[in-house]
C-alpha cells in the first residue's frame, strides 16, 4: 500500500530499522540493560506469536486509539507484529457470528495459553445489564473468558480502577477487572489513555521472561511504568523546590514555566513514567505543555482528583449536600468551637457573679 | 487550707508535652506553605529554597512528633501511675464515677472537684487517647506522603488509605483536629487553673500538682 501524495510506504509490516528501535525504546521503559536487547528482540520474533483476545467493555476506546495511532508508528505496528490478536472488536475484519466464532475457537485452542487484555470497566448493576455484546452481559463474557488466560492485562484506568464510569455515584455499579477476577493473573496499565510503551514493555516482558509479568506495586500497576511520583521525576521541580510558581494560566510564571501546583498539578501524588516516556513524536507530555497533570493512573481519580484546578477534593457537608475546601471547613469549625468556649467562659464567670458572696465564703474558708 | 506538694508528671512526659508541643506549631505553620505556597521571587538561581526548606523543616518536625508519640506510647503502658493508660479510660469504677463528676462540673451542674485525683480527669484522658489514634493516623499519612516508593510505605499507606490524594487529604484534615484540639485543650487549661488550685498549668512545667493536706 503506498500513499501516493505524501509518498509514504504505509507498510504494514515493520522493517528490521522499525523493529530494532521499537524493541530499544521499550528496553529503556522497562529499565533494562541494553544487553538484553537482543533476548527482547528473539522473544518478539518467536514464530509462536502469543494469541490475544482483546476484550471492550464499557470504555471509549481511546485506549486502542492510543495504541494504533501510537505517536511513534513502529510502537503501534510493533504490537500488532509481536502478538496474534485473535479477537479484537475495533481492528478485527470478521463481524458478527464470524466474529463470536473466532472468539470461540481461540478460547478452546488455546485455553490456558493466551493473553487476555481488557478495555472498559465492567457494569455489575441490575445483573450487568448495562453493558452486553452478542446479547452476552460483560460480567459473563468475563467469567467465561478469564479463567481460561493465562493472564489478563486490564489497560486503562477503567479496566483497572473503573475509570469514569465508577465515579460517584457510579450508576451502573463498573468495576475494575482485579475486583471481579481471581486465580487469574491481572496487571493493571492505568491512564487515561496509557501510554503504549507501557503496555508493550509489559507484554514484552512477559514474552522475554517466560511468561512473567513484571514487578508490580500495591494497585497491580508494574513499577517500571508506575514505580516513581511523576512529581518526582518532572521537569518543573526546580522551580517548586525555588518556590515559583504559576498562579494562574496565563500569568507571568505560567509563560515561564514555573511549576503548576497551584492550579491544581496532581503530579505530586500520582504514579506514572509520563515525564520520561512522554507522548507523541514530538516528545510531550500535559506539563510539558502547561497543562497539570490529573491524576489519570491513579484508582477513583474522577472523584479524588477534582477540582482539577485545586489542590485538594472538597469536604462534603452532611446535611445540607455542599460542599466546600478543606481550609474554609477547617476555619468554620474553629469558629464554632471558639463561639462554644466563648459561651462556656461567660456562663462560668455569670456564675461567679451572681454567688459573688459565695466566693468570698470560700476566700474565708481558706 | 493547706496544700501539700506532689510529684505526678514524670521528665519523659513533659519532654514528651513540649516536643509535641513545638512540632505540632512548626508542622502547622510548614504544612500551611506546602498546601499552598505563594511565589517569593521570579529571580532564578538565587540560592533560595522556599519550598525545599519548608519541606525538610516539616520533615524534621514530623520526626519529633513521631518520637513524641512514641514516648507517650510508652508512657502509656511503663509510665508512673498518673501516666499509665488505666488511669485515663473509664474502666475502674473509679474512674467511671470521676467521668460523671468532671462531666457536671464542665458543665456548671455541680462544683464538686474530685481533690483525690491528681493525673488527668478521665474525660481528657479519652481525649488524649484519641488524640493519640489520631497522631498514629497522621504519622502513618506523613511518612506514605513522604516515602512514596518504600514498599513498607506503600503497602500501609494503600491499606490505610488508598492513594497519595486520599493519604493528602486525610492529613490536611487531621491538622484541623490538631488545631482545634490545642485550642479547646488550652482553653480547658485556664478554665480549671482559675476554678480549681491544684496548679495544672504549672504541673507540665515542674511535675509537680497540689492538693489540701489530708486527702488520701
Ligand atoms: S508541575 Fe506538577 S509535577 Fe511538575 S513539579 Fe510542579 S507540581 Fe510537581
Ligand atoms: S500527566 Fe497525569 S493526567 Fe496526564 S497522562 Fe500522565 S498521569 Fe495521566
Amino acid at each position: 500500500m503506498t500513499d501516493t501524495e505524501n509518498n509514504n510506504d504505509l507498510e504494514l509490516q515493520l522493517n528490521r530499522r522499525g523493529f530494532l528501535k521499537g524493541c530499544t525504546m521499550v528496553a529503556a521503559a522497562l529499565g533494562i540493560s541494553e544487553a538484553m536487547i537482543p533476548k527482547l528482540v528473539e522473544a518478539a520474533t518467536t514464530a509462536q506469536r502469543p494469541p490475544v483476545i482483546w476484550l471492550h467493555f464499557q470504555e471509549c476506546t481511546g485506549c486502542t486509539e492510543s495504541l494504533l495511532r501510537a505517536s511513534h508508528p513502529d510502537i503501534g505496528r510493533l504490537i500488532l507484529d509481536i502478538i496474534s490478536l485473535d479477537y479484537h472488536e475495533t481492528v478485527m475484519a470478521a463481524a458478527g457470528h464470524q466474529a463470536e466464532k473466532s472468539l470461540h475457537d481461540t478460547l478452546d485452542k488455546y485455553a490456558g495459553k493466551f493473553l487476555c487484555v481488557i478495555e472498559g470497566a465492567i457494569p455489575t448493576k441490575d445483573k450487568g445489564i448495562y453493558c452486553k455484546i452478542a446479547g452476552r452481559t460483560a460480567v459473563d463474557i468475563l467469567a467465561e473468558v478469564a479463567p481460561k488466560a493465562a493472564a489478563i492485562i486490564a489497560i486503562g484506568s477503567c479496566a483497572s480502577y473503573g475509570g469514569i464510569q465508577a465515579a460517584s455515584p457510579n450508576p451502573t455499579g463498573a468495576k475494575g477487572v482485579q475486583d471481579l477476577v481471581s486465580g487469574t493473573p491481572v496487571i493493571n496499565i492505568p491512564g487515561c489513555p496509557p501510554n503504549p510503551i507501557s503496555f508493550l514493555g509489559t507484554v514484552l516482558h512477559y514474552l522475554t521472561f517466560n511468561n512473567r509479568l513484571p514487578v508490580t506495586d500495591n494497585l497491580g500497576r508494574p513499577l517500571f511504568a508506575y514505580g516513581r511520583r511523576i512529581h518526582d521525576h518532572c521537569e518543573r521541580r526546580a522551580h517548586f523546590d525555588e518556590g515559583r510558581f504559576a498562579e494562574e494560566f496565563g500569568d507571568f510564571g505560567h509563560r515561564n514555566g514555573y511549576c503548576l501546583y497551584k492550579v491544581g498539578c496532581k503530579g505530586p501524588e500520582t504514579f506514572s513514567n509520563c515525564p520520561s516516556a512522554r507522548f507523541n513524536d514530538v516528545d510531550v507530555w500535559p506539563v510539558s505543555v502547561g497543562h497539570g497533570c490529573v491524576g489519570c493512573t491513579e484508582p477513583n481519580f474522577w472523584d479524588t482528583m477534582t477540582p482539577f484546578y485545586e489542590r485538594l477534593p472538597n469536604v462534603k457537608i452532611p446535611g445540607i449536600g455542599g460542599s466546600t475546601d478543606v481550609d474554609s471547613a477547617g476555619k468554620k469549625i474553629l469558629g464554632v468551637a471558639a463561639a462554644a468556649v466563648g459561651i462556656h467562659a461567660a456562663i462560668g464567670i455569670g456564675k461567679k457573679v451572681i454567688k459573688g458572696c459565695g466566693c468570698k465564703n470560700e476566700k474565708k474558708e481558706s | 487550707m493547706i496544700y501539700e506538694k506532689h510529684y505526678v508528671w514524670s521528665i519523659l512526659l513533659r519532654l514528651y508535652h513540649w516536643s509535641l508541643v513545638s512540632s505540632i506549631v512548626t508542622l502547622a505553620i510548614t504544612g500551611f506553605y506546602i498546601n499552598s505556597p505563594w511565589t517569593l521571587t521570579t529571580l532564578e538561581g538565587t540560592g533560595l529554597y522556599p519550598m525545599l526548606t519548608m519541606r525538610n523543616i516539616h520533615g524534621l518536625a514530623g520526626y519529633l512528633f513521631t518520637a513524641a508519640i512514641l514516648v507517650r506510647l510508652f508512657l502509656l503502658l511503663c509510665g508512673n501511675r498518673h501516666e499509665r493508660i488505666l488511669d485515663m479510660l473509664p474502666v475502674t469504677s473509679r474512674n467511671i464515677r470521676n467521668t460523671s463528676t468532671t462531666f457536671y462540673s464542665y458543665s456548671y451542674i455541680s462544683d464538686y472537684h474530685d481533690h483525690e485525683r491528681l493525673g488527668h480527669n478521665v474525660i481528657a484522658g479519652m481525649i488524649y487517647i484519641l488524640t493519640l489514634i489520631v497522631a498514629l493516623f497522621q504519622m502513618a499519612s506523613g511518612f506514605y506522603l513522604r516515602l512514596p516508593e518504600s514498599v513498607f510505605w506503600q503497602k500501609w499507606g494503600v491499606t490505610l488509605f488508598g492513594t497519595q490524594q486520599h493519604a493528602r487529604f486525610e492529613h490536611h484534615l487531621l491538622m484541623w483536629y490538631f488545631i482545634i484540639f490545642a485550642f479547646i485543650h488550652i482553653y480547658l487549661v485556664i478554665w480549671n487553673d482559675v476554678k480549681h488550685s491544684d496548679g495544672i498549668t504549672s504541673s507540665i512545667f515542674t511535675g509537680n500538682k497540689f492538693r489540701p493536706r489530708g486527702i488520701k
